[in-house]
Order: structure tokens, then sequence, then C-alpha cells
């Protein structure tokens, strides 16, 4: 289970990053939270990236689909992208109703997001790939920077 | 869950499919406030059986069943990964026959005409038994079950056992049978209904809801993955144990201590979340997680030694206060979200953002009249001062008016905003 447990900790790492930056909008110390939503979105698009570049393309390469729940996931990441580039803007303008707001909608999408990862998606790639395919695909993972 | 396509938001029914349900609850939650004024100012008077049947079928059927039926239109791609065909068309049924059935048996209770109690019967089991099976068949459907989706799927078998109680009682109401049965299938009903329905769909969705609005760790394994079965087991003995005479206060006692040790947890879950947001949502699980432990102490302490009627009230009113504590922290995440969710889809590029919706200030002041209104009723059955039973009447009328100016409020938002604002194409 390599690859969930690997995925599985990023998520959470994203989660804390996500939570402490919103400790500190509603703290009011803007600048610490800009520099912490800024670790945020830099570490959920690296996973995206990891995901896209990687992880995916293994996967449907084996299964022969690119239609199936990749597809689907790749389509969750575009309305997370989205929502990253508003929360920016609003940290940015120091609006804290206006993150608060986005952060809400971002963690229902964000988590309902990666439960489906780990419930499912994750464990597929641990059953079918084979061990040593999951070794590189891991490894090539943990080279892909921003 | 991949393979049959039913995965996520994506899948989701049309939001109407959602809010018609919500706002009907709303109503009814309403209307139950209105009677309960009616009755405390004497104006008129009913039996006590009457009053006391139609409290209970008002806020079980008229308020619980149709957020809950609602919610699970909505929450059944999201979590089982089931897609319900033609949502819109099989809610419409599902919705009009509930509403008309309700007040078929609520007008039943209070004139106990016989043919009431009938058409109460067919259209009321209709609705519910047709919303049920379809659920139940597509959820029997699902490979890989979570432990939410056994859950939700435990919790629709319970229902509609409690549904087929429920008819037997209504006929034989009616005259129509003659209900040799009926004080151990009224217990049965009862129990099903609560227990078995209400209770277990709150905790096999809270698996996954908690964890997910509120970053919190997960449930211990042992209980996310046996809970819902273990107290599913019990419902189906305490049934055998009714009708072959047997005592079921060590079933009731065991029920009861699974559902402290669930609620003991998830409000530890709640402390430990990681996310630092106290708003409305998380006060109102609070809330419906105490009001849960103290209602099923009193019931613990009622199966060891004998307690008063008074006691005995007060767990019944915490056991609702948990039910509807629920109920409004899954409204104020719900609604907020599927606004600006199927808007922001759709391609609106003002679509408003939760907070504009139903700002988490406007929840907070539910928060606080559904606290007053459960106290005003505490003091009720404790000490019943003078006006104390108009005041908490009021009180209802004025929480259940308060969601559904906010349900109405984001209906017009969602359609201002598909009528007034720009559209991108995709």
């Amino acid at each position: 289970m390599i690859i969930s447990s690997y995925m599985r900790t990023e998520h959470r790492a994203c989660d804390e990053l996500f939570s402490t930056a919103e400790k500190s909008v509603i703290d009011g110390n803007f600048e610490q939270a800009e520099e912490q939503f800024l670790l945020f979105a830099n570490d959920t698009l690296r996973h995206f990236k990891k995901e896209e570049e990687s992880l995916f393309p293994t996967f449907e390469e084996l299964t022969g689909s690119t239609e199936g729940p990749t597809r689907i996931m790749k389509f969750e990441h575009e309305q997370v992208r989205g929502l990253i580039g508003k929360m920016a803007e609003a940290v940015e303008n120091k609006d804290s109703d206006a993150y608060l707001s986005l952060a809400e909608s971002m963690m229902i999408l964000l988590q309902q997001h990666n439960m489906k990862e780990e419930q499912m998606l994750y464990a597929m790639c641990d059953r079918t790939i084979p061990q040593d395919l999951k070794e590189s695909t891991l490894e090539a993972m943990k080279a892909i920077e921003l | 869950m991949f393979s049959q396509g039913g995965l996520s938001l994506e899948q989701a029914p049309p939001i109407s499919v959602v809010m018609k349900f919500f706002i009907t609850a709303s109503i009814f939650g309403l209307l139950l406030g209105l009677y309960l004024l009616v009755s405390s100012s004497g104006l008129l008077t009913y039996s006590a059986y009457a009053y006391n049947v139609t409290i209970t079928h008002f806020l079980a059927l008229g308020v619980m069943a149709s957020f809950m039926l609602g919610a699970l239109f909505q929450m059944l791609p999201v979590i089982a990964g089931v897609v319900i065909k033609m949502p819109t068309k099989k809610s419409m049924v599902v919705h009009v026959l509930l509403m008309v059935g309700i007040f078929l048996q609520l007008f039943a209770f209070n004139t106990s005409i016989s043919l009431l109690y009938l058409f109460s019967a067919i259209i009321l089991g209709s609705a519910l038994l047709h919303a049920t099976t379809v659920m139940i068949k597509e959820l029997l459907n699902v490979q890989d079950h979570s432990s939410s989706s056994k859950g939700m799927l435990l919790s629709l078998g319970s229902f509609t056992i409690a549904i087929f109680l429920g008819i037997y009682l209504l006929l034989t109401l009616g005259g129509y049978i003659k209900g040799d049965s009926f004080a151990q299938v009224k217990e049965a009903h009862y129990s099903f209904a609560l227990f078995g329905w209400v209770a277990l769909l709150i905790v096999s969705v809270s698996f996954q809801v908690v964890e997910m609005f509120y970053v919190t760790p997960k449930y211990p394994t042992i209980m996310s993955k046996y809970l819902v079965t273990t107290i599913a087991m019990l419902l189906v003995l305490k049934l055998i144990a009714l009708f072959t005479s047997l005592p079921t206060v060590g079933i009731d006692l065991i029920l009861a201590l699974l559902f402290i040790a669930y609620g003991v947890i998830t409000l530890h879950r709640l402390y430990k979340r990681k996310r630092p947001t106290s708003d409305a949502t998380v006060w109102f699980w609070r809330l419906g997680m105490g009001l849960l432990i103290i209602s099923m102490v009193i019931t613990a302490l009622g199966t060891i030694s004998s307690i008063d009627e008074g006691l005995k009230m007060l767990s019944y009113l915490a056991f609702i206060g948990f039910a509807l504590s629920i109920v409004f922290a899954m409204n104020y995440k719900i609604v907020p979200f599927l606004t600006w969710f199927h808007l922001s889809n759709q391609g609106y590029m003002e679509a408003p953002m939760m907070h504009d919706v139903i700002h988490p200030k406007k929840a907070k002041i539910h928060f606080y009249i559904h606290v007053a209104m459960l106290l005003a009723w505490s003091l009720f059955i404790l000490f019943n001062p003078p006006m104390i039973d108009i005041l908490a009447s009021l009180l209802v009328v004025l929480s259940f008016g308060w969601l559904l100016y906010h349900l109405i409020f984001a209906v017009k938002k969602y359609n201002y905003t598909q009528k007034h604002t720009e559209k991108m194409e995709w």
C-alpha cells in the first residue's frame, strides 16, 4: 500500500497547512496567513501535478482507460485550482469574510475529493500496479517539483 | 463507487430536489409551532392521545422525514456513490404523496374519522415505501460498502420496517383490522423509527461528514465498522423479543450505552478537529451529541430503575433536540455549499459565496433560538411556570420561521444569479 500511504500523508499535510492559514485569517494576522496559504497552495498544486503527470498516466495505461475515475479526479482538480485563485485574491485583499467563505467551499470540495481518492483510487492503484512499477512511480512523484 | 459512475458532486441531483424537501420540512416545523401555540393558549383543546401523536408525527414525518429524505437524495451520490435515475421525477412523487399523506394522517389523529386513517395509510405508505425502495434498490448494488453506505442501507431498512408497522397501527386505529398486537407493534414502530431510521442515519452520515466538514481524526475502526450493524441487529432482536413476550430492557440498555459511546466519541472528534473555526454548525453538533448523551443516560437509568414521568419527558425532549440540532447543522452546510457549487458548475462567474447565501452569523442566531426553545420546554416539563408553554411554542415558530426565511433567501439568490448574471459557456 505504498501509494496509498504516501498520498494520504500528503493529504494530511495539506490539511494542516490549510488549517494554520485559516487560523491566521481568523486571528487577523494576514501576513502570516498569506505565507501559510502560499505553502498550502504550492503543496496542493504539486500533489495534483504528481497525480496528473505520474500516477494517473500509469494507472490509465494499465487499465486502458482515460475516461474512468482519473477523468473525474482531474475535473475536480480544476475546481480546486479555481478556488485557490480566488482565495489568494481574498488573502491578498485582507478580506477575511471572503476568505473564510471560500475556505468553507474549499474544505468540502477537497475533503470529499480526498476521501474518494483514499478509499477507492489509491487502493485501486496499489492493487493493479505491479510492485516494481509502483516503486518507480513513487520515485518519479517524489522528484516532481512545481 | 467508480465503476458505477456514481461519483461525487458531479452526479448530484438538481438543487431543487433537495430544497423542496428542506423548505417543506421547515413549513411543517412552523405549523407544529402554531399547533403547539393554539393548544397551549387554550384556543382549542385536544385529547392527550391526539395531542401526543400529532406532535410526534409532525416532528417525525413532517420535519425529520422531509429533511432526511431530501438530504438522502443529495447525499447518496456523494457519500455512497449511488446514482438515483430521474431524481426530479422520483422525488416529486415522494414529495407530493408525503405532504398529502402527512396532512391526512394528522387530520385522522385529530378527528378519528375511519376513512382518513385508511387513506393516510395508503398515501403515506406509498410515498415512504416508494422512497425507501428506490434508495435501497440502488444501495444494494454497491459492491464495496463503506461504513456510511452500509449504515444508510440499514437505516432505510429500519425505516421500511417502521413504515409497515405504522400502516398496521393506522389500519387498527381506523378499525380495518383487529390489531391484536397493537401494543407490541407500537413499541417496535417507535424503536425502528427513532433508533433505526433517525439515529442510525445520523450515525452513518456522521462517519463521513464530521471528518469532511471539520477535518477531525477518523472514528475508531471498531466503531465505524461495527456500530451500525450492531444497532440494527439489536433492533431486530427487540422485535423478536416483543413478539415472543421476552423482556427487552437488556436490549434497550445496550442500545442506550452504544449511543452514549457514539456521542462521547463524536464530541471528542470535534474537540480534536484541525479546523479552527467554531461556527454555528460545530455548536449544533456539540449540542446534538450532548443531548443524545442526556437522552440515552435517562433511557439507561429507566431500564435499571423506575424513573418519574418528568424525567422520561426530558429524555424525549433531549432526543428531539439531538435530531433537530444535527439536521440544522447539516442544513447550514449543505444549502450554502450546494447553491455555490451548482451555480459555479453551471459557469456563473458571480456565483454567491457560501457566506453570501447564509451567513454564519445568521446560523448562530438560529442556534441561540434553538437553545432557548429547548430550555423553555425543559422548564415547562420540570417546573411549568405560567405562560412558559406559550413562550416555548413561540420559540418553535421562530426557530423554523428563521430557517424557512433563510432557505427561501437561498432559493431567491440562486434564481437571481441564474437570471441576472453572466454565464460562461464551457
